[in-house]
């Protein structure tokens, strides 16, 4: 009863014409929406930076890759079971595209950009995060799909590449040929860094070109021909169309990574190796220039 | 002793990492793909201890700090028993998430400098080897004098006891060796093995030899053992801690082994401090102080809690003028954080009361309050009942209780002390949580590609047909199933022989030889592949007739190969009937089929799990391995999913028990009527 009457006096007070509930009032509508803003947008990102993803078979050194881009010096790593981002800033050696038509001679100070580069899990059964990070691309600048140019010269190795390109090839020529409005979606140039060059049964970067073309051939082939999976009649509409699920240009017998144009995907293959002999020093220039030239 | 200790992120990268001998980095990354990602035999058996992953010649422990996302893991030789290591990774995770937390939690962070903790973890080293082969709550009993027991027993706990130090190891053999020389020297020669003994070998087993429980012993201990640094020499000190049977640790100048004997219970132990030399010199043994606490050495401290407060105490006020903080109070530090890893293990069950009613009512509306906008830390209570929910949910589609319930704890790991985003529910965060954990389950690790190993296999110089094999349960859709994939084979123009083995039910091959003649009358219209019948009739044995089978199919030294591909029906047979089950072990090993797939049926509930193991555990080879990497079979093929509906709780059952991906299902009455498995169909139809 007295609980009551308190909330009464209370609610009297609160709906007076006082002057000191007046400015009690005022303060809190002020204030509120202030208060509102500060916690909703405290953790909220000003400005997204471009973001690169790291994609490939387990074991083709991402995440060493990762730790170079970012630290300078590979560090030793294991398999990942999570994805991971590093911040890292273009080397001054390395020019941007935004300095594309600057002098040489220009001394004034050059803004070296930072991006992001996020590298996932290779493992067969942790792919769903770069399938998902490659779907919702936000600020994503391109790909980076490192090989082991060693494993390469295995048929298990070069068959564990070929079909995880494939698929991430896939994804992207959906992205493009599926797209609902005019505009094309930004394109993603990937970037097949055949990593490992420093070991000796690697094989040359022309060599892992060639060889994944071949094996990617294969795949399409096999996968035409394959089961129908049992997602028919999800969402995704396009699962029964043949020719949407025919990567490049379709029908044709040889696969080539410049069939992959006609779709907005530019790819790049670069030979490099992460981790050098003996002083530790790898040979990375060429994908740092790519990663300049399309930030 | 140790191999290697390793600090790695979840995302796989190698933070901190000691190796006293080179370890194979696929040793760490096989315990991350068999233990992490697949989740394969993690049954925490002992109140939250991870059980120990063997691979190869090692043994490795591991502990993992979810918050942080580490994972720590020892290395060490299968051949020692080291129990004091569950300590070492307790206080290692304790101390390094302490010391570098703030570096950690940063985003985008790759790297820690850590390079400070070198010194903490050869001091936690040195504090907890016991270097004993036996565990440290087995009541330690006095190991005699060292001079009675036998060299070469000592030489060997020697070897295990020295090999991190720099000191030169003692050779094991020599005394053994030396025993059987000429007589009139064994005088000599036993005076030097007595010589070695005291030695080299004698602080060695001092580890294991308890230190005297009687306070007056110990005391006299401590006072030889402190008189003992830079006075006496090596072998004088060591002759004197034989004597006194308890480890004399040496001067600070020496390389010998530093090593308190922990005692039976950690809490009859003595505090131990290290001056400024041991902080600045890495390479130096920190000097023993046993000077400051003759409390503590009270065998009646049953008191922990006490006894740790008192020292620390002691020690800031006498230490805090040099101004290294780290290693001083670490060993205080160490104890208290094994002492409440303890008591938390022991305190696990009993749960916290709820604090009042009004305490409870306005945390249950801030909680509501939370649960709509989100950014709430989960603990127990939170995730427990919506995780009850989600597990009978689970129930409902059919997902076996055991699958139901490892999910839901991977799930309950997964979020412990997370904070949920903004505007998400727990509810909504255990969803997603659970899609997860269904998708890694489901998907295979490797693609399951089957046109592509048959065509590999077929072609080339070393071609033969490609064997597959289809077991199963009674009535699953054995037979159909095969047809189908015969079907699907078929019309990828393949030359296929299916090979009646069961021969035990009556009707059994009239049943294929409809089929086959079906078949072969749609792929004769449609002019794809060709398909043929083998049978030899009733009462023979399976193993042999499907032998039989490949090698006429395979047709060696009469010209070219017959048939691309060889499907063998068997017979169906109770999961929990050994003697029928007994001779699949014989047909796998005759037969040698590629591929061996088991039909499950999607109606199965609970069974699945049991048919699955069962029916997996007898395909070893001849050397009693199972085949494909220790997991028995290739794939299941999952029939009957259209009667079902939502409740595809079968394919989870049967890939929790066994790590084997599905492979196929079947959705119809009809050749056709045959499917891959589409993850994310799957994932959505149970979490519908």
């Amino acid at each position: 009863m007295a609980s009551q009457s308190t909330v009464e006096a209370w609610l009297t007070w609160a709906f007076s014409p006082s002057i000191s509930a007046i400015l009690v009032t005022l303060v809190i509508s002020l204030l509120s929406p202030i208060l509102i803003h500060i916690y909703l947008y405290r953790k909220a990102q000003s400005k997204e930076l471009p973001s690169f993803l790291l994609l490939g078979p387990s074991g083709a050194g991402k995440t060493t890759l990762l730790t170079l881009f970012a630290n300078g010096t590979p560090s030793t790593t294991h398999t990942s079971q999570e994805p991971q981002t590093a911040l890292c800033r273009l080397p001054s050696t390395v020019r941007s595209s935004e300095d594309r038509y600057r002098s040489e001679h220009d001394t004034s100070s050059r803004s070296q950009p930072q991006f992001l580069l996020v590298d996932t899990p290779g493992h067969g059964k942790l792919r769903h995060h770069a399938v998902t990070s490659l779907t919702s691309p936000g600020s994503l600048k391109g790909l980076i799909f490192v090989v082991d140019s060693a494993a390469t010269s295995s048929s298990a190795g070069l068959t564990a590449a070929a079909e995880y390109l494939y698929d991430i090839l896939l994804i992207l020529q959906k992205r493009h040929t599926h797209s609902k409005t005019s505009k094309d979606p930004t394109a993603l140039p990937v970037l097949i860094a055949a990593n490992k060059q420093d070991v000796f049964t690697s094989l040359p970067t022309g060599l892992v070109k060639s060889k994944l073309e071949e094996e990617i051939a294969r795949v399409r082939q096999t996968r035409s021909k394959g089961l129908l999976d049992s997602g028919i009649g999800m969402e995704d509409a396009n699962v029964g169309d043949e020719e949407g699920n025919w990567l490049g240009e379709y029908g044709a017998r040889e696969f080539g990574f410049g069939q992959m144009e006609e779709h907005g995907v530019d790819v790049r293959v670069a030979g490099g190796n992460v981790r050098g002999e003996g002083e530790g020093e790898g040979r990375v220039e060429e994908w740092w220039g790519w990663v300049g030239e399309n930030l | 002793m140790l191999d290697a200790f390793e600090i790695l992120t979840t995302s796989g990268i190698v933070l901190w990492r000691k190796q006293y001998a080179p370890v194979s980095s696929s040793v760490v990354n096989s315990l991350i793909n068999d233990v992490f990602i697949e989740q394969r035999g993690q049954k925490s058996n002992d109140g939250g201890k991870n059980p120990p992953y063997r691979k190869e010649k090692y043994t490795l422990r591991y502990t993992s700090a979810k918050d942080v996302g580490l994972i720590f893991v020892v290395v060490y030789q299968s051949l020692l028993h080291l129990s004091w290591v569950d300590d070492l990774l307790t206080a290692v995770r304790a101390l390094f998430t302490k010391q570098y937390a703030t570096e950690l939690k940063k985003p985008h962070a790759t790297t820690v400098n850590c390079r400070d903790f070198d010194q903490t973890f050869d001091a936690l080293v040195r504090k907890l080897d016991t270097g004993s082969t036996r565990r440290p709550s087995e009541p330690d009993s006095d190991a005699g004098p060292v001079e009675l027991t036998p060299p070469s027993s000592t030489a060997s706990a020697g070897e295990d006891g020295v090999d991190d130090e720099d000191a030169p190891p003692p050779i094991p053999t020599a005394p053994q060796f030396k025993k059987p020389a000429i007589p009139q020297r064994q005088k000599q020669e036993s005076a030097i093995v007595d010589d070695t003994t005291s030695t080299d070998i004698t602080p060695v087993p001092t580890p294991d030899t308890s230190r005297p429980g009687t306070p007056s012993t110990a005391s006299s201990h401590l006072l030889t053992a402190k008189a003992g640094p830079g006075k006496a020499s090596r072998r004088a000190r060591k002759a004197n801690a034989t004597a006194w049977s308890t480890s004399a640790p040496a001067s600070s100048g020496d390389e010998g082994p530093i090593r308190k004997a922990k005692g039976g219970k950690t809490s009859a132990k003595q505090k131990r401090r290290w001056d400024a030399d041991g902080f600045a010199a890495d390479d130096n043994d920190p000097v023993l102080d046993y000077s400051a606490p003759a409390a503590t050495s009270e065998p009646g401290d049953g008191e922990r809690e006490l006894d740790v407060n008192e020292v620390k105490a002691e020690n800031m006020g006498s230490r805090t003028g040099k101004g290294q903080f780290v290693l001083k109070d670490l060993d205080d530090e160490v104890d208290a954080i094994l002492a409440s890893s303890k008591s938390s293990q022991a305190t696990k069950e009993t749960s916290a009361e709820s604090s009042g009613l009004l305490g409870s009512a306005t945390s249950r509306i801030s909680g509501l309050f939370r649960n709509v906008v989100g950014g709430k830390t989960l603990s127990k209570q939170d995730l427990q009942q919506p995780l009850q929910q989600m597990q009978n949910h689970l129930l409902e589609k059919n997902v076996a209780r055991e699958a139901a319930e490892r999910l839901c704890t991977s799930v309950e790991t997964d979020l412990l002390n997370q904070t949920t985003a903004s505007f998400t529910s727990i509810d909504a965060t255990i969803r997603t949580s659970m899609a997860k954990a269904l998708t890694r389950i489901l998907t295979p690790t490797s693609s399951l590609d089957l046109l592509r190993n048959i065509t590999s296999t077929i072609e080339g110089p070393a071609a033969r047909p490609y064997v597959i094999s289809i077991v199963g349960v009674n009535g699953v859709g054995k037979s159909t199933s095969l047809s189908k994939i015969a079907y699907f084979l078929l019309q990828n123009k393949f030359r296929v022989l299916v090979v009646a083995a069961d021969t035990f039910r009556s009707g059994a091959v009239e049943q294929l030889r409809v089929h086959v003649r079906n078949l072969s009358e749609l792929s004769r219209r449609e002019d794809v592949g060709t398909v043929e019948l083998f049978e030899q009739g009733y009462g023979k044995d399976a193993a042999t007739v499907a032998r039989d089978a490949v090698s006429n199919a395979t047709n060696a030294g009469k010209g070219e190969m017959l048939y691309d591909v060889v499907l063998i029906d068997t017979a169906g047979r109770r999961h929990n009937d050994t003697r029928l089950m007994s001779s699949l072990t014989k047909f796998g090993q005759l037969a040698k089929p590629d591929k061996i797939f088991m039909v499950g049926e999607a109606l199965v509930g609970t069974d699945s799990v049991a048919q699955a193991r069962n029916f997996a555990k007898e395909f070893v080879d001849t050397k009693g391995q199972l085949r494909n990497n220790g997991v028995g079979m290739d794939g299941f093929i999952i029939s009957k999913c259209d009667t079902v509906g939502d409740m595809v709780g079968t394919l989870v059952s049967m890939v929790h028990a066994t790590g084997i991906p599905v492979v196929f299902l079947g959705v119809g009455q009809h050749y056709g009527d045959l499917r891959g498995l589409n993850v994310g169909w799957a994932v959505d139809k149970l979490m519908k």
